[in-house]
């Protein structure tokens, strides 16, 4: 049941921590507009991948400069440093309100206003010359905390090749698998860009679709040959956030009171083709990771059997960008399978299960003033009520237990749907958005989902966002 | 004996490290310049200064007086057209007088590409207003300060090859002067659109 909660409690954790990559720091260090990097924020343009693949290190400020007799560089570091702030204040709203989590009868309050939704706080750009830093810290109104969030050092150089090639390459250190990738169809920084905090979710996500966001260190290498071919390699091994050891009392080491600890290390690759022409772009690429769990929990100790993901992507992304007319089609199709030995013998899972998610998307913008998305989304999978159960994780009658809404009766993650969003942007920097989230189905089913009488459609979530950069 | 030959090898050596330090000077100067030009310039304006996008100029072949001159005014923040403002201003602001003028040589020294034929009308019209003016109007003839194959001269920008979009949307900044310069000022301030249209669609066609 841990595992469930833990798988859950992961899966909840990632609507939280999704959104805000684009920082006027980075503006302000290159002296460019956010255009050269954004379509609109925060999805890159080729040049905004350039940037990323080059450590974000292109600056046009003065320096404080040190060298040595040899002319070494000592130290480049920017006059002001490259701070920038974020503020998100929504609105959202759901078709049917939820269940009320104090009692068994009656609705919780329709209509959550979250102010801020999130608020941010970055360190983004050079550190020193090739290294740089996107930092955030962000404050979680559901957790009324500040915590560590999206975060990406990195060093990068160059070797020109023959006939004038440039090759990139660079290390990076990063607390969330896909933050460090060039495009927006992986998914950390994926479409849909921002997402409420105050709704239902979907039960199913795959590990790296997020659920290992902000939990995990990952070391990685890549290079960029071309500006057209990418390929990386990283490993990722557990950094929780918030967890001490109760023999310690201190940050470490990790034990069974803590859950979905990586066993070793989990390697990621990632290989991406990009073509240029004229003012469009296309670019095929895949992506994947294969990760060991330990479930951890109350007398589960860290080691012994583990939970297996299988997770491999498959991305493709066209973007035009004109002076008028933006339009960008994307999409991402990922695979998980699981080998579910720790959960099948702790929690009754099935032993094995796979998942499939589908996003699929088309962003248009007039002149960078106008514009929206419509994206589709699905994920299905192998029907296991020990991993997608019907219950809300907790016992029934127990105080805060309510029955269904986060639940799936039948046991199946099976969830598709549509999303369409409206965006107004005044200034390149700050974005009002209206965003309608429709369920086909939910948690496995299209009407009573739950058990308890809910229809997917009863989760439509109507969401306004006025998201600012700074 | 040995102590002669050793000095006078260690003359001679001082001697050619000099001449080659000279020499040094000029290309490390040029090194600098195509580094940076293929590691970021190339970004936007391709490789070799041939752009695969008609939002960014092709500057292979360019003359160098003018690439300096330009990159001097986005890093003086005098050349105010909105492209300067997004994209040049903060990619010149940390470029020396040295390295300007190896960005320029090297891109002055690229071989430009082959130009695209567009509609022949089109481009016929374009020839015109290019080779002659328009007497009607008071405007001159473009060939007279960019030369009669648009290869530029002195000062005046090589136009020939030039991406067409590009070309246009300059012709409209020195008609609106948001991009100021006088001369240009004048010889646009007249001219229609589909003008400006044919102009740069026969420079783009020239090789």
């Amino acid at each position: 049941m841990k595992t469930i909660l833990a798988l859950m409690g992961a899966g909840l954790f990632l609507l939280v921590s999704l959104g805000a990559q684009a920082v006027p720091s980075f503006a302000r260090q290159t002296g460019m507009a956010c255009e050269a990097c954004h379509t609109v924020f925060p999805e890159l343009t080729h040049f905004g991948r350039m940037f990323k693949a080059n450590a974000y290190t292109l600056d046009s400020l003065k320096q404080v400069r040190g060298i040595s007799a040899t002319r070494e560089e000592l130290l480049s570091l920017a006059q002001m440093p490259p701070i920038s702030a974020m503020a998100q204040v929504s609105y959202t709203q759901t078709s049917k309100n939820l269940p009320d989590s104090s009692g068994t009868i009656g609705s919780a309050q329709n209509g959550t206003v979250s102010f801020p939704e999130a608020a941010s706080l970055f360190y983004a750009g050079k550190v020193a010359p090739g290294l740089g830093a996107f930092l955030q810290l962000t404050y979680d109104n559901a957790a009324n905390k500040v915590h560590i969030d999206n975060t990406d050092v990195r060093y990068a150089g160059h070797m020109i090749l023959a006939d004038e090639r440039d090759l990139i390459y660079g290390v990076t250190l990063h607390n969330n698998p896909t933050v460090q990738d060039l495009w927006n169809t992986t998914p950390a920084f994926g479409v849909p860009f921002a997402v409420t905090n105050a709704a239902l979710t979907p039960l199913a996500h795959t590990q790296i679709d997020g659920a290992l966001a902000q939990s995990v260190a990952g070391l990685g290498a890549y290079v960029l040959w071309n500006e057209s071919l990418y390929g990386e390699f990283s490993i990722y091994r557990s950094a929780k956030q918030g967890f001490s050891n109760p023999v310690t009392g201190t940050a470490g080491p990790l034990d069974g009171t803590t859950s979905n600890v990586i066993d070793s290390v989990a390697p990621y690759f990632r290989l991406a083709y990009e073509h240029q022409w004229n003012r469009n772009s296309i670019t095929v690429g895949t992506y994947g990771m294969q990760v060991k769990l330990f479930p951890g929990g109350p007398g589960i100790p860290l080691n012994g059997a583990t939970n297996r993901f299988k997770d491999l992507g498959l991305d493709v992304q066209y973007q035009y960008i004109g002076d008028d007319h933006l339009v960008t089609l994307a999409g991402t199709r990922i695979h998980e399978s699981m080998t579910l030995d720790a959960s099948s013998a702790l929690a009754g899972t099935n032993a094995t299960d796979d998942l499939t998610t589908y996003r699929l998307w088309a962003t248009y913008y007039y002149r960078r003033k106008f514009g929206g998305t419509l994206a589709y989304f699905s994920t299905t999978g192998s029907t296991d009520p020990g991993l997608y159960p019907a219950v809300n994780g907790l016992v029934a009658g127990a105080p805060g237990a309510f029955g269904g809404a986060a639940a799936s009766a039948n046991g199946s993650p099976d969830t598709r749907g549509w999303i369409f969003e409206f965006d107004y942007v005044p200034y390149l920097n700050t974005k009002f958005s209206v965003q309608y989230t429709k369920y086909r189905k939910f948690n496995g089913g299209s009407s009573n989902y739950d058990g308890f009488g809910r229809n997917a459609a009863d989760n439509d979530t109507l969401f306004l966002l006025a998201w600012l950069s700074f | 004996m040995k102590t002669e030959y050793s000095l006078i090898l260690g003359l001679v050596l001082v001697l050619v490290a000099s001449v080659a330090r000279a020499q040094d000077a000029d290309d490390i100067t040029r090194q600098a310049g195509a580094r940076i030009a293929i590691t970021t310039c190339a970004n936007c304006h391709g490789k070799g200064g041939n752009s695969i996008s008609s939002k960014f100029p092709n500057l292979a072949g360019q003359r160098p007086n003018y690439l300096e001159a330009q990159l001097k005014a986005f890093r003086g923040q005098t050349r105010g057209d909105p492209d300067a403002l997004a994209y040049m201003w903060g990619m010149a602001a940390p470029l020396t007088d040295v390295t300007i003028h190896g960005v320029s040589e090297y891109y002055a020294s690229q071989k430009p590409g082959p130009g695209r034929p567009g509609d022949p009308q089109l481009v016929g019209r374009g020839e015109d207003v290019y080779k002659n003016g328009v007497p009607a109007k008071g405007i001159p003839a473009c060939a007279a300060c960019h030369g009669p194959n648009a290869e530029g001269l002195a000062d005046f920008p090589r136009l020939a090859g030039q991406q067409g979009a590009y070309l246009e949307k300059q012709l409209r900044s020195f008609k609106s002067e948001l991009r100021e310069m006088a001369a240009m000022h004048a010889v646009t301030e007249h001219l229609e659109p589909a003008e400006m249209d044919a102009v740069a669609a026969y420079l783009q066609s020239l090789n």
